[in-house]
């Protein structure tokens, strides 16, 4: 069997500090706003940044007697919990060695879902699990936060430590002073980003700004689902975090045929703690340092502590940090050609075009959206470079 | 950034201006330029203050001859500061756009209070107490003594000023109170006489209202100022209850006792002086003879702001035989206070007019018309004569002076209404005359009489013509303003039923029933499940404040609001209530949120702010009418009507409306603030009320936010702070101003 090892560089640390969007002028209705905010999270994303790869997230949710509130269908812990499944799931794939973990709070207490970890199926079966709980009394956020900080503050200096609350409610019932426990995320770099789901609330607002975090407000589903994912993102790294060094294992996947002599069942090291799932199986992944056994990937080697991905999960990391570089926009009047867009074939309608900088192909607004947040690639380019 | 306004150049010292600021001081232009007076509203936060120096210190530096003086006048002193900062920043930015260093004087004045320095003096706690203080120890036979016996104390802080201070004039600059005390620190001058002598020839000042208005302080300190001034009142929606103030007299039978006491210790003076110094009696008898000839004088040289309390009339006279010796004058005041004690001996309410007063006691104890107008004059030469250094005990008998000499020289605007007791206490008796001004006119006469410029401000002045006609006017112009919004940061919505249809209103037929109580319990505990941070709750007077929520209490409803936010309560206690204020700004600060409910026409509803996250909503539960029963206001409607046309019901509604958009408009301040405006009571959406909230509010009161109920409001709010949370950034805001000044210029 051959074995690959490969080190890899998780801190990229790259030219330019990210500069402050400057996405033009906004228009005065809030839907001008949310368009450019769509844009923006295109435009982010570039520049050579340095991106902290490396994620240790804790979500918060509020589990608060306001989110039995139906303004979300059918009410808002569902609404929010269905979306989190697709978080997690979103996340990992976006970012292959990064881990998640989750916190619940309400009546006055804050409460681990699930601990840091890396394996996207335990935690959403725990959230699969939260949707049957009530929602009681008052959230705190001080105490989750609290929770939160004493499992990220020993994560190493080069990850990136973030924590990304859900609430619901308008109060919080603190046992102490929370601008002091603020002071303390600041000082121990852990970012802090809100999603508000009813209105703006000052104590958010001082904490995500004082933290360096983002804090939003949803105005409705399909808002709450977009804030969200712009936290599948990685972050840009804070320019005093740390690089270093990371070994990580690469196993391939074996498959063993029952004709196969050699071949013998055997345990997956991450089932011994779980009796649910069947635990004898023929192939799987194999630790490169210890040969530990592993049915799934991205993960942690629970005998010699190597992280162990596969290089598709890297691979689609890359585009984070290689992103394709914004289009250019310009106003459809001042656009003289087919009005056609090069990726769907659809007229031109809207009141500006984008333009690839690279391969001079023009874009819709629907287009340009789609070749950024998915793709990651330009069409145009593709054809011209098997061309050429 | 440099403006042309109809070939005015104005430097503005913001990089962007907002369109209303533009046309506010387009408006304001004129107004100068006609030498004429103003009525002019622009909500709060869009730069009044700025937009109004800067226009008038361009005015004055181009034309110097024309406007020689700008009086500012605001209401608290941390008013005062913050235009002397925005004053400052202008000056600033003059130095640097023009090079040329700044030869403006600019200064606050505040009481003795606020500017001494005097190290035993400035440690007293109470403004009279400083004033009493400060007058022992600078009054000039005090220090004519001290001449002859240096053990007697003086100011070192004032005779330092008096010896070199006048004749060094005070180098051009900005003077806070502040900075006034730090330079009279440094030169060992005492700060308020050198502000009250440095306003004669500054270009700016900025003092209270009461300076200007309130005839027994404006005479000593805004007597001298020049013709050609422009007076500005600044946040002057209560203009004429200040000139009210100042010109009515309530006497109790406590007043009566301490000025029994003030005339013994007259009398007793009297004789101690008799004996020892009889020739200085005489003088003071022969100058009386002489009468009140330079006083005239001077007025006829216009040098003088023309004091209302000492009319025209009484200056061409010599003081009346029967009170020209002291203890004749003593005797008569005598005499007057026992006539006072006796009136205040009732058990009905009496309300007359001053000539039916003067009427009978004439009749009762023989006092004259003439000798009663000379009274405040009388008193304030004796007081000199008998050189009693601490005025501020003699407060009582000033007061019964300045009540005689009133009462005999107006005998229309004023009525006297003495009530035996307090409508709420009938079985206490507590007397009180209450001798009440009607016309707010006769107090602010001269100043409009006087300076060529008088250009009245607020936030909500609305509607604009019944100012200049309670207060006797003619404006050269009236206009009131709009903010220009990025995003519609105000939602104003009238909510006029509960959720069971009952009509929500304060009607008084109808405040007790227990269903309107109930909804607006519902209402306060709807919204505070929605709204962030802290709402703010007005009630219309204290005792419903207390009714509703005793009720709200024995109905559950208190507690249910309590699990969403803490509640704190306004109380006439003024200690209790900034504590109150602090507690709820804390809440809000650290997200627990809380609900303050106060009352219309109290403090928190004039004075106090509320930025932010402080007041995300206001509540205006019903309309805040003034007490309709008070004998005082129903005197002061029929003489509204007699006078002036103005139908009772007018001024009502005028008077409510005003008050109501004073308490909604505490939530905003500023662009990027935002607010909801909840106006509880049916009543509000008549076009009546409506139309006469301030033009800024009445543009976003669209029909879809009449009369609504419970949920319908619960709805619209959430989708109004859902919105107003979505990133908001000064460049939207920026984009639009430039924009604004590339049409201006262009």
């Amino acid at each position: 069997m051959r074995t690959r090892y490969n080190e890899l560089l998780t801190c990229f640390s790259l030219r330019e500090v990210l500069k402050e969007d400057e996405s033009g002028s906004l228009k005065a209705t809030v839907d001008d706003i949310l368009f450019q905010a769509k844009r923006k999270r295109v435009f982010e994303g570039h520049g050579q940044v340095r991106l902290g790869m490396m994620r240790h997230l804790f979500v918060i949710i509020d589990s608060s007697r306001s989110m039995e509130d139906q303004d979300l269908k059918p009410n808002r812990l569902t609404s929010t919990l269905k979306l989190m499944e697709f978080f997690v799931e979103e996340y990992f794939d976006q970012n292959p060695i990064s881990q998640i973990g989750i916190i619940t709070t309400k009546n006055k207490r804050a409460e681990k879902l699930t601990d840091l970890a890396g394996n996207p199926k335990k935690h959403i079966a725990a959230l699969k699990k939260a949707v049957d709980g009530t929602c009681v009394g008052e959230p705190s956020l001080y105490n989750s936060l609290n929770v939160a900080m004493q499992t990220l503050k020993h994560m190493p200096a080069h990850t990136s430590k973030e924590i990304l609350v859900i609430f619901s409610s308008l109060t919080t019932c603190d046992p102490a002073n929370i601008y002091e426990l603020i002071k303390t995320l600041n000082a121990l770099k852990i970012r802090v980003s809100v999603i508000g789901l009813s209105a703006e609330v000052r104590v958010c607002t001082i904490l995500t700004r004082e933290t360096g975090g983002s804090y939003n407000v949803i105005l409705d589903e399909s808002h709450f689902k977009e804030l969200l994912m712009l936290h599948v993102k990685p972050p840009p790294a804070s320019s005093s975090s740390e690089c270093s060094l990371i070994r990580m294992g690469f196993p391939q996947h074996v498959i063993a045929s029952i004709s196969d002599q050699d071949a013998k069942p055997s345990f997956s090291m991450s089932h011994l703690d779980s009796t649910s799932e069947p635990g004898l199986t023929l192939g799987g992944y194999f630790c490169p340092q210890c040969r530990a056994k592993y049915t799934e990937l991205p993960v942690e080697c629970k005998v010699c502590g190597l992280t162990l991905v596969s290089a598709p999960h890297l691979a689609r990391s890359f585009h984070h940090l290689f992103p394709l570089e914004a289009f250019q926009e310009t106003p459809l009047e001042e656009y003289e050609g087919e009005r056609f867009c090069e990726a769907c074939q659809g007229e031109l309608k809207d009141k500006s075009i984008f333009t690839c900088q690279a391969c001079k192909k023009v874009f819709c607004v629907e287009c340009d959206l789609f070749i950024h947040d998915t793709l990651h690639c330009c069409p145009g380019c593709m054809q011209t470079d098997r061309t050429s | 950034m440099k403006l042309n306004i109809e070939g005015l150049l104005v430097y503005f010292p913001y990089d962007y201006i907002y369109p209303e600021q533009y046309s506010y001081m387009l408006e304001l232009k004129r107004t100068l330029d006609a030498k004429g007076h103003g009525v002019l509203e622009m909500p709060s936060g869009t730069g009044k203050t700025i937009s109004l120096l800067s226009l008038i210190v361009a005015y004055q530096k181009a034309y110097p001859l024309e406007v020689t003086k700008l009086v500012y006048c605001s209401r608290t002193v941390p008013e005062i500061e913050k235009v002397v900062e925005e004053l400052r920043k202008l000056m600033d930015y003059y130095a640097k756009q023009t090079g040329v260093k700044n030869d403006f004087l600019a200064l606050a004045l505040s009481s003795r209070k606020n500017l001494c320095i005097h190290p035993e003096v400035s440690s007293l706690r109470f403004g009279k107490e400083v004033d009493g203080k400060c007058h022992s120890l600078t009054a000039s036979y005090i220090r004519a003594q001290h001449h002859s016996n240096p053990s007697q104390p003086v100011c070192q802080f004032f005779e330092e000023f008096d010896a070199v201070g006048r004749q060094v004039p005070i180098p051009p600059g900005i003077y806070n109170l502040d900075d006034l005390k730090d330079f009279g620190r440094r030169k060992g001058w005492c700060p308020y006489f050198l502000a009250r002598y440095a306003i004669l020839h500054a270009n700016i000042v900025v003092y209270s209202y009461h300076y200007l208005l309130d005839p027994k302080i404006a005479d000593l300190v805004s007597k001298e100022l020049a013709k050609k001034s422009v007076v500005v009142f600044d946040e002057a929606h209560n203009i004429d209850n200040v000139c009210i103030d100042s010109m009515s007299v309530n006497i109790t039978r406590r007043t009566l006792d301490r000025c029994q006491t003030n005339v013994e210790t007259l009398q007793n003076t009297i004789s101690r002086i008799k004996e020892t110094d009889a020739a200085k009696l005489r003088e003071e008898y022969r100058r009386l003879v002489e009468g009140l000839k330079e006083a005239n004088v001077a007025r006829e040289t216009d040098i003088y702001l023309s004091n209302p309390v000492l009319p025209d009339e009484i200056l061409q006279e010599a003081v009346p035989g029967s009170i020209r010796t002291a203890e004749h004058f003593v005797g008569f005041i005598k005499r007057f206070l026992e006539y006072l004690k006796a009136r205040l001996r009732i058990h009905h309410v009496v309300q007359e007019s001053a000539p039916q007063f003067l009427k009978d006691i004439y009749e009762k104890v023989c006092i004259d018309r003439k000798p009663l107008r000379f009274c405040a004059e009388r008193l304030r030469s004796l007081l000199r004569t008998l050189e009693i250094a601490d005025i501020a005990d003699f407060s009582a008998i000033t007061l019964i002076s300045h009540f005689a000499t009133l009462v005999s020289t107006y005998s229309k605007g004023f009525t006297i209404i003495i009530e035996p007791f307090e409508d709420r206490t009938p079985t206490i008796a507590n007397p009180v005359l209450h001798f009440s001004c009607m016309d707010p006119s006769i107090a602010i006469k001269p100043v409009f009489g006087r300076f060529q410029s008088v250009i009245i401000t607020s936030g909500t002045l609305s509607p604009l013509d019944i100012y200049p006609r309670i207060l006797d006017f003619r404006p050269v112009t009236m206009a009131s303003f709009t903010m220009t919004l990025a995003r519609t940061c105000l939602c104003p919505l009238i909510v006029g039923r509960g959720n069971d249809q009952v009509a929500m209103t304060s009607k008084f037929e109808t405040r007790e029933d227990f269903a309107v109580i109930r909804n607006y319990g519902n209402l306060l505990l709807e919204m505070s499940a929605i709204v962030p941070d802290g709402i703010v709750a007005f009630f219309t007077s204290y005792i419903y404040m207390e009714n509703i929520v005793a009720s709200w209490y024995e109905q559950g409803i208190l507690e249910n609001i309590q699990r969403n936010k803490l509640i704190f309560i306004e109380t006439q206690d003024a200690a209790e209530t900034s504590m109150a204020l602090e507690k709820y700004q804390e809440a809000c600060e650290n997200g627990r949120g809380a609900i303050l409910l106060s009352v219309a026409r109290g403090k928190v509803s004039e004075g106090i702010d509320f930025v932010h996250h402080f007041g995300r909503a206001v509540i205006m539960f019903g309309v805040p009418y003034v007490y309709t029963q008070s004998r005082i206001l129903k005197a002061r409607l029929e003489y509204l009507r007699d006078q002036f046309q103005i139908r009772e019901n007018d001024f009502l509604t005028f008077d409510a409306m005003r008050h109501a958009a004073q308490c909604v408009g505490r939530a905003i301040r500023g662009k990027t603030d935002y607010g909801l405006m909840i106006f509880a009571d049916k009543r509000y959406a008549r076009a009546d009320k409506r139309g006469k909230l301030p033009r800024w509010i009445q543009e976003h009161l669209t029909d879809g936010s009449l009369n609504l109920t419970i949920d319908e409001t619960v709805q619209l709010s959430k989708h109004f702070l859902r919105q107003m949370a979505q990133p908001f950034r000064r460049v939207t805001t920026r984009t639009f101003l430039s924009l604004f000044n590339d049409l201006n210029q262009a």
